[in-house]
């Protein structure tokens, strides 16, 4: 009896704690000539309009490699979670996937310091790099690393839904600020909201969005390198509380970007603004003013005009390996990933825009606009959470909240968002 | 003592031993390591990433210097006593209600208990919708029916905590079933007796089933008020603690600092919410843990 339930305990052992056994040992190093297969933890899944170009492209990686490489995705639906998985990955000394992308940002950088990414300084170079866009890859390049390849990249403009616009007697968008105002006071005057604005989320992003085009109009690219406190910012929180309280939408105090998205979508709001990966969505398409909307800049505010705000939206990271035939598969499909033929279908499905360099032919009016307006901008700069990072931006949208409601003055405001920034 | 007994005495020892490591790993792995592990790392200076380098109580003067903490701190308090000495004498009445027995009470024990086997998540949502000043139904019914100004529930820094608490606090199933249960061991001769004695109802649950779950209540204020003190999500879910961190919680001030790779300073305020959430609970187990007479009765 008592060996009975000795053999008992002991399968009991076994099996809760062997796993947490196995899983603690990790991955094996690649047994030569068995097929190597790369786990890809992609955002670029599900509803995503970059899923189905990429999904063929993988099949098609996997089947010119059969029984040597094989990628599999580990689908990422999610981009917030995908984003807090790599961070506590990553904090835990575990690679949280063989592939994977993250938004390159002054918070993110932090991760160049972990010797789990791999650094494809020397692999990137030849054909491959000059595919790719300098300055992109210059901004992704810290401390002479390159632990993440630049992949997608944004414009992030202002999109106008031209049928309210011609509803209040506009048929063209603003040129002017004081054209840029009295379009807003029409649209008022005639019960419109004028633009979807929101301080909720993590990062506010669309009137972060719109706080970044003051801020750069009024004080240039290198607008991010002034303290938080100076008069630009302080003018720029101005214009953006005027935008909120205003000119939105009665919820746009603590709303999240599906609220600030799903306003202009469903026609209630005649401005907004976002990147080009939003004009490959199925219900903006089957909007009825799709065909009227209108992707431009915003007037200037400041001394600096025909400007944009812009960003790296993805930046796609590998695991460092010792294996040396794990590393070379690696870069053999990232290699063919971003392949100009392979960036442009994916940018033809999608409207979304790359740091590889193609001759993509947009697929709708939308994208053709933001192809135009990146093309033409003379300035340029990033936005407020690529510039400044996750702590930063965390409090810009807490305090903007305060401030709308009017609890902060401006100053005040940017007084808090300045004692939250790492310099 | 026999060789034999001794033998059996060693293996039995094993035995519990054996059955028991399973749980002990699992508890030394993933709750003593962690918790010894947060503690060192408050008091260094570290990212996630590289070296921790030690800073003595550098993170603790930051934190208590910073007033998102401060915030947080307050609404943890409130939650913890909304959760404590809203939601549990809420439970109680019903409890009390339900025991009764009044006609359909077996049907109004499920209905109350529903809500807690939804997801909090469906719930957020549902509550998120309710409470939109452009859509939801509590304007449409604060304007159209009651002729009132439209209330921005979650956007208002002064109304806002309160919103999340409300939508909360009013789901009262755990815990009404606790207090039923125990409610129902309650002997029916004190009942009877009582009953003789021409004591009315209120006079017989005052009396009678008020001291007889005290026992059950204090556990359930202390399970309440834990659950209060660690509360995230469906703040997070419907405000990510804003507007201007007026529904912050410890909680969330924790996983916006893990998020902005701010590891040690997220790691202080893992200590202090332990540190609050025990000094909590201890302070009302002391003010109100006096004898249980359900356990003076057993003995």
């Amino acid at each position: 009896m008592t060996r009975r339930v000795l053999l008992l305990a002991t399968l009991v052992f076994v099996f809760l704690v062997a796993p947490l056994a196995l899983y603690a040992a990790g991955t094996s190093e690649a047994v030569p000539g068995k097929e190597i297969e790369l786990r890809w933890a992609s955002i670029w899944v599900g509803q995503d309009s970059k899923a189905a170009p990429v999904n063929a492209i993988i099949a098609e990686f996997n089947a010119a490699n059969a029984g040597k490489i094989k990628v599999v995705v580990d689908p990422q639906p999610d981009y917030n979670a995908h984003e807090q998985k790599i961070r506590t990955a990553i904090a835990a000394g575990i690679a949280p996937a063989d592939i994977w992308t993250m938004k390159l940002n002054p918070t993110t950088a932090e991760f160049y310091n972990s010797p789990l990414l791999m650094d494809f300084t020397k692999s990137f170079k030849g054909d491959w790099k000059a595919s790719f866009d300098a300055a992109s890859v210059t901004t992704s390049t810290i401390n002479g690393m390159l632990k993440s390849l630049p992949f997608e990249v944004a414009v992030l403009p202002i999109w106008f839904n031209m049928d309210l616009l011609a509803k209040v007697g506009v048929n063209a968008v603003p040129k002017t600020e004081a054209e840029f105002w009295s379009l807003m006071d029409k649209l008022k005057a005639a019960g419109i909201s004028a633009s979807s604005q929101m301080t909720g989320d993590t990062n506010a992003w669309t009137s972060m969005i719109w706080f970044s085009h003051f801020a750069i109009s009024m004080g240039g690219p290198k607008v991010w390198s002034k303290p938080f406190t100076d008069p630009v910012f302080v003018k720029a929180a101005e214009y953006t509380k005027r935008m909120i309280v205003d000119y939105s939408t009665a919820d746009a105090i603590g709303l999240g970007a599906g609220g600030s998205g799903g306003h202009f979508l469903a026609g209630r709001t005649a401005l907004f603004s976002n990147g080009p990966w939003y004009a490959g969505r199925a219900d903006l398409a089957a909007t009825p003013f799709f065909k009227n909307i209108t992707i431009a800049g915003l007037p200037a505010f400041g001394p600096t005009s025909n400007y944009t705000v812009s960003r790296i939206q993805a930046n796609i990271c590998a695991v460092a390996t010792k294996d040396k035939a794990r590393e070379a598969a690696i870069i053999e499909f990232l290699k063919y990933l971003s392949l100009p033929a392979n960036v442009k279908r994916i940018a033809e499905a999608s409207g979304a825009m790359f740091a590889v360099a193609s001759d993509a032919t947009p697929a709708n009016h939308l994208q053709a606009q933001f192809a135009t307006l990146a093309k033409n901008t003379k300035v340029s700069a990033q936005d407020l959470e690529a510039a400044l990072g996750a702590t930063a931006t965390l409090e810009f949208g807490q305090q903007l909240s305060a401030f709308a409601l009017g609890r902060i003055s401006a100053a005040e405001f940017t007084k808090l968002v300045e004692a939250k920034i790492d310099r | 003592m026999s060789s034999t007994a001794k033998s059996g005495k060693k293996s039995s020892w094993l035995l519990r031993l054996l059955f028991l490591s399973p749980v002990l790993i699992l508890f030394a792995g993933f709750f003593v390591y962690p918790f010894f592990f947060t503690l060192y790392a408050s008091f260094t200076r570290w990212r996630g990433i590289g070296a921790m380098q030690f800073i003595g109580i550098g993170n603790y003067v930051k934190i208590f210097a910073d007033g998102t903490f401060h915030l947080a701190l307050r609404n943890n308090f409130i939650w913890a006593l909304s959760h404590g000495f809203v939601q549990i004498p809420f439970a109680a009445l019903v409890a009390m209600i339900l025991l009764r027995e009044p006609k359909g009470w077996r049907f109004l024990r499920t209905v109350y208990f529903l809500p807690n086997v939804i997801s909090t998540v469906a719930l957020t949502m549902v509550w998120s919708s309710l409470y939109n000043v452009q859509f939801g139904l509590i304007n449409e019914f604060l304007v159209k029916i009651l002729g009132k100004q439209t209330v921005h529930f979650l956007g208002n820094p002064d109304i806002a905590l309160s919103a999340v608490i409300f939508q909360t606090v009013i789901y009262i199933g755990y815990f009404m079933i606790i207090l039923l249960s125990a409610g129902m061991n309650i002997p029916k001769e004190l009942y009877e007796a009582a009953q003789i004695d021409g004591a009315s109802v209120v006079q017989q649950e005052r009396f009678i089933t008020l001291p007889m779950l005290r026992g059950t209540l204090l556990t359930s204020i202390t399970l309440a008020m834990a659950y209060g003190v660690r509360h995230f999500e469906s703040t997070y879910l419907m405000t990510g603690g804003g507007p201007a961190y007026a529904t912050t919680t410890m909680g969330i001030d924790l996983f916006q600092k893990m998020d902005a790779l701010r590891y040690s300073e997220a790691s202080t305020v893992g200590v202090l919410l332990i540190l609050f959430g025990t000094v909590l609970i201890v302070a009302i187990r002391k003010i109100f843990g006096k004898s249980d007479p359900m356990s003076d009765m057993a003995q």
